[in-house]
């Protein structure tokens, strides 16, 4: 028989046009999908001179062709047993594409992110996914912690968080001998752990799921009560003069804790005497007693449909709220100033100190702030440059780091102490500012936006993982889908009611959706797979040991604070 | 999309009498039975649940997959979770609830092959208890009038011991019931393993297998549907089914001579296996057999879904014109011709009247003849 292995290698010999620019394809697949579209097609081959002619196709290709055409034929697209593997197909490197204009030109080499994005826009996508809610919270997280320590352990928590979502990324390419290009963080757990992984892999993420809608719902009853109100006083021409502490100046600064012994609650006292319009008014529009149930009405709907694609192109709204909130920020430090003092340990009337022990509640904070790990490896899937990948994650990470840092400290530096305690820095910044402030005003109905329209993809996201799971189908009837948000929606205006402290219900579902996928997972997929390797050293060992124990007593000591 | 509708369209249509399970039978026993399949000749393709023996048969005769995994699920059906009927081979397939894939044979098998052998697939080994019973108390049905036994292992198998166990006990059935089968094994997969060591694996293998099917004979290929050793082992293997094939060989060669044939190729018809050929000189693609099976095989498909049937073709051009027909009962021919100033009708003739000499070698028991032309 001729010696056919020798010309396996080359397929075609290449025509190079050097000025056709090789770029990739700008059709974006879903990499499943890329394998069974994969075309496989050979020119044919001018038979009437056959000696002639110089082979351009080699025997090996053509007969891989017809294999190929022919397996393609015997089942359906969606079955995957007869599609070529990627061993037997050749690589990338070795395969051409051919104008009409009858010269080639190779492919880069590409892995499996068969992106579009360039490096600017992967990096912009994660500093938007991971942007949420909780920025409002870590001026309160500063200040629970000290000036000093927060902006330390800012700094840390982004760095350790970083290097879990790195061992993230890597975790799919240590796995030997199976194709793992479809896969995402829940089934690499399911890949070590085995059903267990699956389980609770899924367990924390709607964990953290839900714990992200309950902090929706009660933000969004705050920002529609402030901004009902708003528009009363708007109408009615009312000056408030509330009875909650407050800087008297143009900028005003107010302390809604203050009146009520410090025990943060939504009830402010308002009394005017001899208005009844008013007196029904704060009756129907009270923070904690009606509002989040007005909203039932407006969301509830929402939730139920079956696809939440429409939603997802209000996506822009986040990217401006916190834009938004920056620009806000920035102009209240330049008109309020700068209040600093540096205590280290005692806490005066005005100042905190610089060291305080309830830093753990910044901590907790921080793991919700810093949570992309579910979704990361998507994320970097459709980067075009893949071994650039290392490098985006951690840009991204400092401009989120640098995010959060600066609005922290801008918040918590420009509060005015002299006349407030430094104390008084609500877990939603937003809160300390009058529901008169016209700035807060616009920032609250962004924030308010774009809350409602994330909210029915959140719900979405947890409806497909639970009955998905549990069911095997995302919308098994309108009665199950129904039911699953009620109980969502319930939780929701509980929390709204009675407990409505968004630091505490960011730090306690933070902590416990990040245990499992920021510091036990990641660790612990690492070491097992060393182990398999036989490259475990007792350095590397102990680390990551550490790192899940730091996970763990982040997870105990909030229920200690 | 819709050629996959139309497929299962006609599949349907083509359903023999359903066979309903009884209601009520215990554990472990299946009511229908087995009907007689004495007459015919079997073909058993065994291995363990995902070896690669459905995909193999469905490369291998062209039929079309429908792996249908949709859970029934009602009283007697809850036991068997799932049944599908494949009406090309009246295959039953059980799909259990992990997904696994368990297809056995019964009869009204369409497909015969190299005359009258009937091909029925059966998963070795490795199943829960329902299946285990099944078999082993239709062990002697399903053993009797066995011509051919062909076994596949998976290289990539992680119990060897197991899988050589089955073996063992396929072999033990055999040896009681057909002791003259002629018994192949196939180590499938092959592609899955580094090039560098597929001979030193396979080597193992086959000595492994040697050894263990003493006092019987076996004969090991390795193979992957990845590339061409699946089609060369298919085809080795119905080379020595084949009665008096050294005959044919030379009756082949010298019809070729006389007809001045670049190349005279014999297909089995229902595979379009490559059982002999002759050549006048040296060919440059080495693929080529395979290849031509699979366009041949793709082009039957195409035309099973106009309920059309492929019986011959022609391709012409300045330099050479081939002829596919149907040669005799169990066989195609292909023939070159070179020169194009034959006309085709001449050589239409010539492969008409070598039809005639051809039926009569393939009765085993025909005069020995020589073929001998005007």
């Amino acid at each position: 028989m001729a010696n056919m292995d020798s010309d396996s290698r080359h397929l075609l010999i290449p025509e190079v046009d050097s000025e056709i620019n090789p770029g990739p394809m700008n059709i974006q697949f879903d990499s499943s999908d890329l394998r069974s579209k994969r075309p496989f097609y050979i020119e044919p081959t001018n038979i009437v001179n056959v000696n002639n002619v110089i082979q351009r196709v080699s025997d090996h290709a053509s007969a891989m062709n017809k294999r190929i055409h022919y397996y393609s034929r015997l089942t359906t697209p969606a079955d995957k047993a007869l599609i070529a593997p990627d061993h037997v197909v050749p690589a990338p490197g070795e395969c051409y594409v051919y104008s009409p204009l009858g010269s080639a030109y190779k492919l880069q080499s590409y892995t499996e992110g068969h992106g579009k994005n360039t490096s600017l826009v992967t990096i912009f996508m994660i500093w938007n996914t991971m942007m949420g809610t909780s920025i409002l919270s870590i001026p309160w997280g500063i200040k629970q912690a000290g000036f000093t320590t927060g902006l330390c352990v800012i700094m840390l928590m982004g760095i350790l968080t970083l290097y879990c979502g790195y061992r993230v990324v890597k975790s799919r390419a240590m796995i030997p001998s199976v194709d793992t290009t479809t896969w995402e963080y829940p089934d690499v757990c399911r890949y070590y752990f085995g059903s267990f992984g699956q389980w609770s892999s899924l367990l924390f993420s709607l964990v953290s799921l839900i714990g992200a809608m309950i902090v929706y719902w009660v933000l969004m009853s705050n920002f529609l009560f402030n901004t009902g109100k708003f528009i009363f006083n708007f109408i009615h021409h009312i000056n408030e003069t509330d009875a909650v502490l407050s800087t008297n100046d143009s900028n005003p600064v107010i302390c809604p804790s203050a009146g009520s012994g410090g025990h943060p609650d939504n009830g402010s006292m308002i009394f005017y005497a001899n208005d009844t319009g008013l007196q029904q008014f704060e009756k129907w529009w009270n923070k904690s007693k009606t509002v989040p149930l007005y909203l039932v009405g407006l969301l509830l709907p929402l939730l139920n449909f079956k696809s939440p694609s429409f939603f997802s192109r209000f996506n822009i709204l986040g990217t401006v709220s916190v834009l938004y909130l920056i620009f806000l920020v920035t102009l209240k430090a330049i008109r309020l100033g700068f209040h600093l003092e540096f205590h280290w340990f005692m806490q005066t009337e005005y100042f905190v100190p610089e060291i305080r022990f309830q830093f753990p509640q910044l901590t907790g904070v921080l793991t919700l702030a810093f949570f992309i790990h579910n979704c990361i490896i998507t994320l970097l899937k459709n980067n075009k440059n893949q071994e650039n990948n290392v490098r985006d994650l951690s840009l991204a990470y400092m401009l989120v780091t640098l995010t959060y840092l600066y609005i922290g400290v801008l918040v918590f530096a420009s509060f005015p102490s002299p006349p407030l305690t430094k104390d008084c820095i609500e877990q939603n910044f937003l809160d300390n500012f009058p529901s008169s402030d016209i700035l807060s005003f616009i920032a609250r109905i962004f924030l308010l936006f774009q809350m409602m329209t994330v909210y029915p993809l959140l719900g979405y996201l947890a409806r497909v993982q639970l009955l998905g799971h549990i069911f095997g189908d995302i919308y098994p009837s309108i009665f199950h889908v129904l039911i699953l948000n009620l109980i969502i929606v319930g939780a929701g205006v509980i929390m709204a009611c009675f407990y409505p402290n968004i630091g505490g219900i960011i730090r306690y579902s933070g902590a416990a959706c990040g245990l499992a996928f920021v510091f036990i997972y990641p660790s612990l997929i690492y070491i097992i797979s060393l182990h398999q390797e036989d490259r475990l050293t007792w350095p590397k060992l102990i680390f990551h040991i550490f790192i899940i124990i730091l996970g763990l007593a982040n997870l105990i000591v909030q229920f200690f604070m | 999309m819709e050629e996959s509708d139309a497929q299962r369209k006609m599949e349907k249509e083509n359903l023999g009498p359903r066979m309903d399970p009884p209601i009520g039978e215990p554990e472990g026993s299946l009511g229908w039975v087995l009907p007689n399949t004495a007459m015919k000749k079997k073909v058993l393709l065994m291995g363990k649940s995902g070896s690669g023996k459905t995909s193999m048969r469905s490369i291998i005769f062209a039929n079309y997959i429908a792996r249908d995994t949709r859970r029934l699920g009602a009283t007697i059906l809850d036991r068997l979770h799932s049944l599908q009927i494949n009406s090309s081979l009246s295959t039953f397939s059980l799909v259990d609830s992990v997904g696994n894939t368990k297809t056995f044979d019964v009869e009204h098998s369409h497909v015969r092959f190299l005359g009258n052998l009937v091909l029925n697939l059966w998963d070795c080994g490795g199943q829960d208890t329902f299946m285990e019973n099944y078999f082993t108390s239709q062990r002697d049905n399903i053993f009797r009038n066995v011509e051919v036994l062909i076994y596949v292992f998976d290289v990539e198998s992680r119990e060897l011991e197991k899988d050589m166990h089955y073996y063992q006990s396929c072999l033990e059935a055999i040896l009681q019931n057909s002791p003259d089968a002629k018994i192949f094994c196939l180590v499938h997969k092959m592609d899955l393993v580094q090039e560098d060591q597929r001979d030193l694996i396979f080597k193992e293998r086959e000595e492994d297998l040697r050894r263990l099917s003493r006092p019987l004979e076996c004969s090991c290929f390795r193979t992957s549907i990845w590339d061409e050793t699946l089609y060369k082992a298919w085809s080795s293997i119905v080379y020595q089914l084949i009665p008096n094939v050294q005959q044919l060989e030379m009756n082949l060669r010298n019809f070729a001579e006389i007809i001045e044939a670049d190349e005279v190729l014999l297909f089995e018809r229902a595979t379009f296996l490559v059982i002999s050929h002759y050549q006048c000189k040296e060919q440059r693609d080495a693929h080529r057999f395979e290849k031509i099976s699979n366009i041949i095989k793709q082009f039957k498909l195409s035309c099973s879904k106009l309920a059309a049937s492929f019986q011959s073709m022609e391709v012409r051009n300045s330099n050479f014109a081939a002829f596919i027909d149907i040669f005799t009962s169990n066989t195609y021919v292909m023939v070159v011709m070179s020169d194009p100033s034959i006309p085709s009708a001449a050589t239409l003739i010539n492969i008409r009247n070598a039809r005639k000499h051809f039926e009569k070698l393939e009765r085993v028991d025909g005069p020995k003849q020589c073929l001998l032309m005007c």
